[in-house]
């Protein structure tokens, strides 16, 4: 054991004119006091200690009653719309005027456009607020490049209706989000 | 092959992805769990070191594993997510050995698409959440193909990508359009090419390879995109709590999400990326009620544009350490904020060493280890440390585990266990490796060499990434290393003793030949040199020799039986075969010996005061023709039974001892006579085995307390006269069957396995434990005597040759005797850092390297075969590369390279130019065929004037979108497309013209393809899927006969790189198994795996019983098997079809008797019946 901290007290010298791996004296200090439970303890660690057992589950796996875990069926989007217009009635003054304006503008798009049997889809009052919220999102991203034409071109090619209600239900397409934004599910 | 395949796991997946370590298993016991890909392993922490205990299959791809501690629990649960949504916490129930589910959930409605970075699964430490990122921002993109409708894809990366929604999108084209040929080995390589202005980059360590949605212009299609991202989710629920809730996350690109310690409600810290590229992070308090985050107390923006990683401290520290490529950072709170530069490096891994956070172990994308400290006084965090550590394998977890000892996982190189000293070695390395763990992946490809022409192939694997890279030689059966040899004729019989009782090693060799017996010894300088055992007979053939208490030692012979003591080496005592009675048979322990004369006589002696008395004499109606009396019972000095095998009756007989009364009569049947019978006990379970004459072996399951013999099989194991004797390898008890194909008998599981051993022909076979060669055996060939080492004991035995770069392609060419690949390596200078490509050269048999090709700047080897031409009798080596240069986005140029191997040279003979990557070659009618970007073009071999040879462009076929796989038969090509699936092309000798015959019209992103026979083809696609089409060729319109019918699909959960014809077994022409044949696939996880093609009855019969298996086997975390094995990627999910889960069938020899016995009910057939077809099966790899 001494002459291996003998060894360790000459490599540390030695590394110390030449700083290539700087803090390797330094490392030794932090590695003092590792913590220990009392495993890995015997001189020489064995590597035959057995071998892995297969588990074969013959059993009855099914979590006790109560513990499949459900996820709420609300719509993440409406619930976090509804939250959001809570929320926003506190601070709406806070948002930044270019925000805002782009907010605005694609409200603006998306009233014209809905009347209000198709809002209801959303059940929710709140709908032109959480629009507005959702599409100032996204208002700052590629779409603005895409003309009408081609965005009824896509809806139809990837399936989807370019008629209003059905087309809402699946609000979460980001194409049936721009689409109903410039107003194609009118 | 047919479209009746059997899928089975030769190799389990090797890459590990996630550890973590708690009390599992008992409140009291520390484990470490590991995950690889589809299966958990469990191992305890003891004194003596890392203790396996559990291998547990999943079915699904492990996302993330965590430990966690509910209130009132004293031990921990396993929290598992898997990559199709699925989760489940598990719990072990000790007193049952059972993994109980606590609790599971499935969110797989998704509402958005996968995260790009990785599935996150966290737990809160108060045990009060459990978070998940799954899905992030929706981004679909629309692309047109010529004429072709809009076709939505996804595409697979294999980093962070780091891409905000205008101009970055386009780098992700560029991506797309290179990475996947590339990507599909695992490797970021191509990504580089894209992001030339970041350090290389890595894959992820957490999480796994994830689709993220691109675009790519293709011929004149004009790319159409869109892109909308929505805000990521983050789906949260309580342990105990039937109710998950998803919850919103503004942010778009999150990178990272931890809960924070300490904090009265449940708080996150997010770290995300703005779409300026700039990266952040924020708090977040979980509003339970409103089930809504609420800003936290904290942010701290623009952040090491390269921060990727978060660490939470615990109480009292608390806070959160942001790893970033060049700076670390710990902030908290109360606005504490400490920085430091690092070298630049990406950290992908961290373990916490002390529980109080104090310092944490970090692993680098190049393999270096480093110590992070937290200094604090007062509980206030005053400064943070990085020093350097060592050299690990590239890790992708660590797991700090006790007393200065370390797991590090890792998916790019062999996991390893090593210890942390305080003081550095000579090079400066406080890292010391303790254990290696084989790991095969990222298999990139491989090739299948048959060096003993036997029908067995060994496999070469291109495996590891980066500096870890190596090939990896991988063969079926066991290896014995031959230390020493020497030439002897005549070898009848080999024992070893040792010079006295309790002396740990074997001293003596006894050699007996057929009228005299040599004894050898091992003298001071380790040589074996002949010696004298004086009181031995030395002038006669020896029966049976052995060591007994007290230091004697026995020898048999025919006349008589000699005690010698070892220390005078004298005669101590002697028992003479009665006049005119010769001995036959003999076998002895430590202190009983058993013999057997002419006339069915069976004397059986036993040594007391150092004498030999005769306590019992039988006779027996026929001759004796072998028998054993090695203990089995608790008393290894001692015997109470013995095992006779008979002549005329053919019958094994078990009798008590010491009264030599006859307990069991076995029967074997037949005409052969049994030759060796043996008593052992493997793994706790005792077997009878006996051994005949024409190379067939039965086994018994024994009762060792009533001589009840149960569970009687055969196996074939060659055509000669077969011997059986006991050795130990590292303390365990295995069984070497001496014959013409010499075979090592273990147990596994409690199940006897045969593995062949790489012997041509052994006689006999005796352990010989010698201080110079510890655990080693001799073994006596045909007029030879070798003393050899024998391998680990386990099916596959893996040779490692490193490279330290990262072989892509490989081949054998037989006639040359050697092995070309291609291959990689990062050269990193302070500055520039840069790539080169080379093609090598290596002998087949001993891996030396010959030769080195070095490729051109920017070339990459990207295809390598070894074909001859028509009217050339030379065989060459046909290298296909692309200059991938960093302003294209798919390489305009290309070479094939011909060489010859010349003295073990690599010589280039003919290089031609080609306008694309060439992805893939093939000899083809004496001819090459490429396969280069969109076309598939096919080359002449001509002769010049000069006598110099040329490649000459005949014809091709264009139409594909990346023509990445070519496989052919005849005339036939298949052609494995980027995207568009498979498709076949024929052949016109007379127009000279390659024409497409038919095509599978599904979206599917190749990842590799084979031709099983000339209807059918398999198929791997970049979703873990397999699949399998068939040539329409007798339907009745041109419609149908254009289009491949999908016949087969199957849901592998592994993402294959390459398809192989062959075999990792010896093919026995007699047996059945040996005609099924069989396709070796290999895995990014390191994963081998079989695909056999079954009769049709066959296949039936096993469907079957997999639809019983599936009622009695449970899927761990209540996992449906059934949603596992289904075909799923994004365009479709549909049940599997002929295709079975081998894995599953087998694990019915891993069934309890009882549940074995209930699935024969419900089978309606014996459970003989069903272990005897499935032990067939598994006889196929």
């Amino acid at each position: 054991m001494a002459a291996e901290e003998g060894s360790g007290g000459g490599g540390e010298k030695k590394s110390s004119p030449a700083p290539t791996k700087p803090g390797e004296a330094g490392a030794a200090k932090f590695l003092a006091g590792m913590p220990s439970r009392g495993n890995f303890s015997s001189g020489s660690v064995s590597s035959n200690l057995g071998g892995f057992r297969v588990y074969v589950c013959e059993h009855s796996t099914e979590p006790p009653e109560g513990q499949v875990i459900q996820t709420d069926s609300t719509n993440i989007l409406i619930r976090h719309l509804q939250l959001k217009q809570k929320s926003e009635a506190k601070d709406a003054g806070s948002r930044t005027p270019g925000e805002n304006t782009r907010g605005k503008r694609s409200a603006a798009r998306s009233l014209d456009v809905n009347n209000s049997a198709k809002r209801a889809n959303l059940g929710t009052s709140s709908a032109t607020s959480a629009y507005e919220e959702t599409i100032s999102g996204f208002s700052q991203h590629t779409l603005q490049s895409f003309t009408v034409e081609r965005l009824r071109a896509l809806l139809r090619q990837s399936g989807l209706s370019t008629k209003g209600k059905k087309a809402r239900q699946t609000m979460l397409n980001p194409l049936v989000l721009k689409a109903d934004c410039l107003g194609l599910l009118g | 092959m047919s479209v009746w395949n059997y899928v089975v796991t030769a190799h389990k997946p090797t890459s590990v992805s996630h550890s973590c370590v708690g009390n599992f298993t008992s409140p009291n016991q520390l484990n470490l769990i590991i995950a690889k890909c589809t299966r958990i392993e469990i191992h305890l922490l003891t004194p003596q070191g890392l203790q396996p205990m559990l291998d547990v299959p999943i079915y699904g791809r492990i996302a993330t594993i965590e430990l966690f501690r509910p209130h009132n629990e004293t031990q921990d649960f396993l929290f598992i997510a898997t990559e199709r949504y699925k989760f489940c916490v598990l719990q072990w129930d000790a007193e049952k050995s059972e993994l109980l589910t606590r609790a599971m959930g499935d969110v797989s409605d998704r509402i958005g698409r996968p995260t790009d970075n990785g599935q996150i699964g966290i737990i809160d430490p108060d045990c009060r959440l459990i978070g998940l990122h799954l899905m992030m921002a929706y981004l679909s993109c629309t692309f047109k193909y010529q004429d072709a409708p809009l076709i939505s894809f996804d595409m697979l990366a294999w980093q962070v990508i780091p891409f905000d929604n205008k101009g970055q999108l386009k780098e992700a084209f560029n991506i797309s359009s290179t990475t996947l040929p590339w990507s599909s080995d695992g490797s970021l390589l191509p990504l580089r090419r894209s992001l030339s202005d970041r350090p290389p980059a890595l894959p992820l360590t957490r999480g796994r390879s994830v689709p993220f949605t691109g675009a790519r212009s293709a011929g004149d299609g004009e790319p159409l995109l869109i892109g909308l991202p929505l805000p990521s989710v983050l789906l949260l629920f309580l342990p105990s709590s039937p109710l998950s809730h998803w919850f919103w996350l503004e942010e778009l690109q999150v990178l990272d999400i931890k809960f924070l310690h300490g904090c009265v409600k449940p708080t996150i810290v997010v770290l995300y990326q703005d779409n300026k590229d700039a990266r952040h992070v924020k708090t977040y308090e979980v509003a339970l009620k409103e089930k809504d985050f609420v800003e936290g107390p904290w942010s701290q923006n623009n952040l090491d544009n390269g921060a990727g990683l978060l660490i939470p401290v615990p109480a009292p520290l608390g806070g959160v350490i942001i790893i970033g490529e060049e700076t670390i950072v710990y902030c908290n709170a109360n606005a504490t904020f400490k920085a430091i530069p690092i070298k630049q490096s990406i950290i992908r891994a961290y373990g916490r060493v002390d529980p109080d956070g104090s310092r944490y172990l970090l692993g680098d994308s190049t393999g270096t280890l480093h110590l992070l400290v937290l200094t604090h006084e007062r509980e206030r965090v005053t400064g943070l440390k990085v020093e350097y550590l060592g050299e690990t394998s590239i890790a992708s977890s660590i797991s700090y585990l006790d007393n200065g000892v370390v797991y590090i996982g890792s998916r790019f190189g062999d996991s390893q266990l090593v210890k942390l000293n305080l003081q550095a070695d000579a090079s400066g390395s406080f890292v010391e490796v303790l254990e290696q763990y084989v790991n095969l992946g990222p298999i990139v490809d491989f090739c299948v060499v048959d060096l003993d022409r036997q029908g067995q192939g060994q496999v070469v694997t291109c495996s590891g990434a980066s500096k870890d890279g190596s090939l990896r030689v991988v063969r079926n059966g066991i290896g014995i290393n031959e230390q020493a040899s020497v030439e002897l004729q005549g070898i009848k019989g080999l024992w070893s003793l040792k010079s006295s009782f309790n002396d740990p090693y074997d001293m003596y060799l006894v050699v007996s030949f057929i009228s005299e017996t040599r004894f050898l010894a091992m003298n001071m300088e380790d040589e074996l040199e002949e010696t004298e055992i004086e009181g031995f007979d030395a002038q006669t053939q020896t029966l049976f020799c052995q060591n007994a208490i007290n230091d004697l030692l026995i020898q048999v012979t025919a006349n008589s039986v000699l005690l010698v003591s070892c220390t005078s080496r004298e005669l101590v005592d002697q028992w003479n075969a009665p006049a005119g009675f010769s001995v036959n048979v003999a076998s002895a322990n430590a202190s009983q010996v058993l013999l057997a004369t002419g006339g069915g006589h069976l004397v059986y002696l036993e040594i007391r005061d150092n004498k030999l008395i005769e306590v019992k004499h039988a006779q027996l109606e026929h001759e004796i023709s072998c028998l054993d009396l090695n203990p089995i019972g608790d008393n290894p000095q001692y015997s109470s039974l013995a095992a006779v095998g008979m002549w005329t009756d053919i019958s094994v007989r078990i009798f008590s001892l010491p009264d030599l009364e006859l307990i069991r009569k076995e029967n074997l049947g037949g005409e052969i006579v049994p030759r060796s019978v043996l008593l052992c006990t493997l793994e706790g379970v005792s077997y009878l085995l006996c051994a005949l004459g024409d190379g067939n072996l039965f086994s018994f399951l024994l009762n060792a307390s009533t001589g009840e013999l149960t569970d009687k099989k055969k196996v074939s194991l060659g055509t000669q006269p077969i011997s059986l004797r006991t050795f130990s390898s590292k303390g365990t008890t295995h069984v070497f069957a001496s014959s013409d194909r010499p075979t090592v008998i273990y147990s596994s599981n409690k199940k006897l396995l045969y593995s062949n051993v790489n012997l041509k022909e052994v006689n006999h076979m005796c352990p010989f434990n010698t201080a110079a060669f510890p655990d080693s055996l001799a073994i006596a060939k045909e007029g030879e005597l070798s003393i050899g080492t024998i391998d680990d004991i386990q099916k596959l035995h893996i040779r490692t040759i490193p490279l330290k770069e990262q072989a892509r392609r490989i081949c054998h060419q037989e006639q040359s005797r050697t092995l070309a690949f291609c291959s990689f390596k990062y050269n990193q200078t302070s500055m520039e850092e840069s790539e080169s490509h080379y093609i090598r050269l290596l002998d087949h048999q001993t891996f030396e390297f010959l030769s080195i090709y070095t490729l051109d700047q920017y070339e990459c080897g990207c295809s390598i075969i070894s074909c001859s031409f028509a009217d050339d009798n030379n065989v060459y080596y046909c290298v296909g590369t692309a200059y991938v240069l960093p302003e294209e986005n798919e390489p305009s140029k290309g070479r094939i390279l011909v060489f010859a191997v010349e003295d073990g040279r690599l010589q280039l003979i003919v290089e031609k130019e080609t306008k694309g990557a060439v992805y893939s070659l093939n000899a083809f009618n004496g001819k090459l065929l490429a396969a280069i970007n969109q076309k598939i073009q096919l080359y002449k071999w001509m002769l010049r004037e000069d006598g110099t040879h040329e490649l000459q462009s005949e014809c091709g076929h264009h139409g594909h979108i990346l023509a990445l796989y070519t496989q052919t038969r005849g005339d036939f090509i298949v052609v494995g497309d980027l995207m568009k699936s498979i498709s076949l092309l024929v052949y016109k000798h007379e127009e000279s013209a390659i024409e497409e015959r038919a095509r599978d019209y599904n979206a599917n992103w190749m990842t590799a393809v084979e031709m099983l026979d000339d209807e059918v083809y398999i198929g791997a696609e970049n979703s873990y899927n397999l699949f399998t089409v068939r040539k329409n060729s007798d339907a009745a319109t041109d419609d149908e006969r254009a289009r491949l019918e999908v016949v087969g699909e199957y849901h592998l959960g592994e993402f294959v790189n390459r398809f192989r014809h062959g075999s990792l077994v010896m093919r026995l022409p007699d047996s059945e198994i040996g005609q099924i044949p069989t396709v070796i696939f290999g895995t990014i996880n390191g994963v081998l795996g079989i695909i056999a093609s079954l009769p049709h009855d066959h296949y039936v019969f096993l469907e079957k019983l997999q639809s019983t298996l599936v009622k009695f086997i449970k899927g761990v975390g209540n996992l449906s098997h059934e949603q596992w094995r289904a075909f799923h990627n994004d365009k479709k999910t549909a049940e599997a079809r002929n295709f079975l889960d081998g894995d599953l069938i087998e694990s019915f020899l891993d069934l309890s008797r009882s549940k074995m016995e209930e699935v024969s009910k419900a089978m309606g057939v014996s459970v003989e019946e069903l272990s005897k077809r499935v032990e067939e099966l598994t006889r196929i790899h």
